[in-house]
């Protein structure tokens, strides 16, 4: 099994790594950050002797990708599983923001995702099931005030993952999209989940389960994936409550542990 | 003068242990995570007017890169202004983390941090080691015992605990100092764990989850002042002939789990080896 992975230097991605290179897949990573993949690879062949391939790119940039695909080509690599892992996110009130982190976020999480998954997709190993899972979030449930770009962002990836879906069912591909709560990947993610509350510990889920759950259900063909219990009912109550009155109550419940999260986060800057 | 290394030096056990042994004249170099704390910690100690011969170095540990990186650093340092000769490592540096996260290699964090970091800081440091015929003592627990190594998952990925992972890896501690005694204490290097006890530091309150932030607000209050486990640490540098047991507890020695056998000492050292992509030099080599 080859398998590509994108954003995989850092948490879900890197944990993603480490389940496929457990189950001794062959691997080719790519993140924008060089050194943590160089890190990354060295710890899986260590850990696992597993066969690593990795290279840095920046996703959003067509020439980057392209020369990424050049040393692809080259080597006649071809795919049967993408996991579209690479996104960012950037916390607080649109306006409040400066226009090019918004920016980065629908260029990231939304071109750059398509741009490789077309070139991947174009470069699938002839006559085997191919896998294809796009990373979307809990998030993606409801329109999320404070952080609408990104959740507008990770709905459009959920979409476009289950309309995919149906266009390649006959191409013997299968795509899954993954919508997890609050998983604690950094310093920074642990804290904005301590922000939260009770409600961050509730709907935050275990890194390492998701992670091979996630594989497990893309190789048994499943188009939905949310982890936990606690989020499979909050993503049942978004689709029954009005799409307004649920932003209202986001809204109001975001206010708060944001503010903690900003107040804290101004004091710890390590 | 003798110089001793000593990590997670910022704060807690680590920063009592260096201001024992800077007031019993030793050259201090200590190591932290974080910038701001080196230079609190530094200047607490110069305050104390103890701080003349003490040193910080910054790095972030369960990070390989870093854990070379300041290898290289150190290397040059003791090179030129300690004669080559290093008298004592003091692998103290330690996390609890209550979530499974991992580092930039994919290794669990409390595994990287508390043991593997050690095991790689030791490798690199090992000749000034045994140039001074000098000592390593690892930050141990008495909660090593009751438990094994998880050899089919050693970074627990399939049900992470994290009082199982702090468990493990400091059981891991144990049995590194065993493995070095075993293979140097022929050429005058000795290893050691030094159990600190229950002890009054934060190590529960940094980057851990609610709960065990919560548990270890409480029992902490049951602690005693990092000071005193310092004292055995101090005991273990000083005492003139190397001390001849592996584990000590308030300067004296005591006994350590069932699970620190040489059978499993050589299958970590070994594990670890591929782990860091290392090979330790036979005891003839150095």
């Amino acid at each position: 099994m080859n398998v590509m992975i994108t954003g995989a230097g850092g948490g879900l991605g890197r944990a993603l790594a480490s389940e496929c290179a457990q189950r001794s897949y062959n691997l080719f990573l790519t993140d924008i950050n060089q050194s943590g993949l160089t890190a990354l690879q060295r710890g899986l062949e260590h850990q696992y002797g597993a066969c690593v391939a990795a290279k840095a790119c920046d996703l959003t940039k067509d020439d980057c990708v392209d020369e990424l695909l050049s040393v692809i080509d080259r080597c006649g690599v071809k795919f049967d599983m993408l996991l579209n892992v690479t996104g960012v996110d950037c916390e607080g009130s649109f306006l409040g923001r400066e226009r090019g982190r918004i920016l980065e976020i629908v260029s990231l999480n939304i071109g750059a995702t398509l741009r490789i998954t077309h070139a991947i997709l174009t470069r699938r190993r002839p006559g085997r099931r191919f896998f294809l899972v796009f990373v979307s979030s809990l998030a993606s449930m409801y329109p999320m005030p404070l952080k609408a770009t990104y959740a507008a962002s990770k709905r459009f990836l959920l979409d476009f993952s289950l309309a995919l879906g149906q266009e390649l069912k006959s191409q013997n591909a299968d795509v899954l999209a993954l919508c997890p709560g609050g998983l604690a990947t950094t310093a920074e993610a642990m804290r904005a989940i301590a922000a939260q509350g009770i409600w961050g510990d509730i709907t935050a889920n275990k890194l390492e389960r998701v992670a091979r759950s996630t594989v497990d259900k893309a190789l048994r063909g499943k188009s939905l994936y949310i982890p936990g219990l606690v989020n499979r009912v909050l993503s049942a109550c978004g689709r029954l409550v009005p799409r307004k009155l649920a932003a209202a109550a986001i809204y109001k419940r975001w206010t708060k542990s944001q503010e903690k999260w900003l107040i804290h986060e101004s004091h710890n800057t390590d | 003068m003798k110089t001793v290394v000593i990590t997670g030096a910022t704060s807690g056990i680590g920063l009592a242990a260096a201001r024992c042994l800077l007031k019993k004249g030793y050259r201090v170099i200590c190591l932290g995570h974080n910038r701001e704390n080196c230079v609190k910690a530094e200047l607490s100690l110069k305050a104390e007017g103890i701080g003349a011969e003490v040193l910080f170095f910054r790095a972030d540990l369960m990070q390989q890169g870093e854990v070379n990186r300041v290898a290289d650093l150190l290397c040059g340092y003791i090179e030129k202004n300690c004669e080559g000769k290093l008298y004592a490592l003091i692998n103290n540096a330690g996390c609890v983390r209550s979530r499974y996260t991992t580092t930039q290699e994919g290794y669990e964090q409390q595994f990287a941090l508390n043991y593997l970091a050690g095991f790689l800081l030791t490798f690199r440091l090992l000749k000034f080691l045994v140039r001074a015929g000098g000592r390593v003592i690892m930050t141990g627990s008495r909660s090593h015992r009751g438990i094994g190594v998880h050899w089919k998952d050693i970074m627990l990925k399939d049900g992470y605990n994290p009082l199982t992972a702090y468990k493990q890896s400091k059981l891991c501690g144990y049995l590194f100092a065993k493995a070095l005694n075993d293979r140097y204490s022929q050429c005058g290097l000795r290893a050691y764990a030094v159990d600190p006890g229950l002890v009054r530091t934060d190590i529960g309150n940094k980057q851990t989850g609610t709960l065990v932030n919560l548990i270890w607000l409480m029992r902490k209050r049951h602690g005693a002042e990092p000071e005193v486990p310092a004292e055995t640490y101090g005991f273990v540098c000083e005492e003139v002939s190397p001390p001849a047991g592996l584990c000590y507890r308030d300067s004296r020695e005591c006994g350590c789990g069932r699970q620190v056998t040489s059978k499993n000492a050589d299958a970590l050292f070994e594990l670890s080896e591929k782990l860091c992509g290392i090979k330790y030099p036979g005891a003839g080599e150095i």
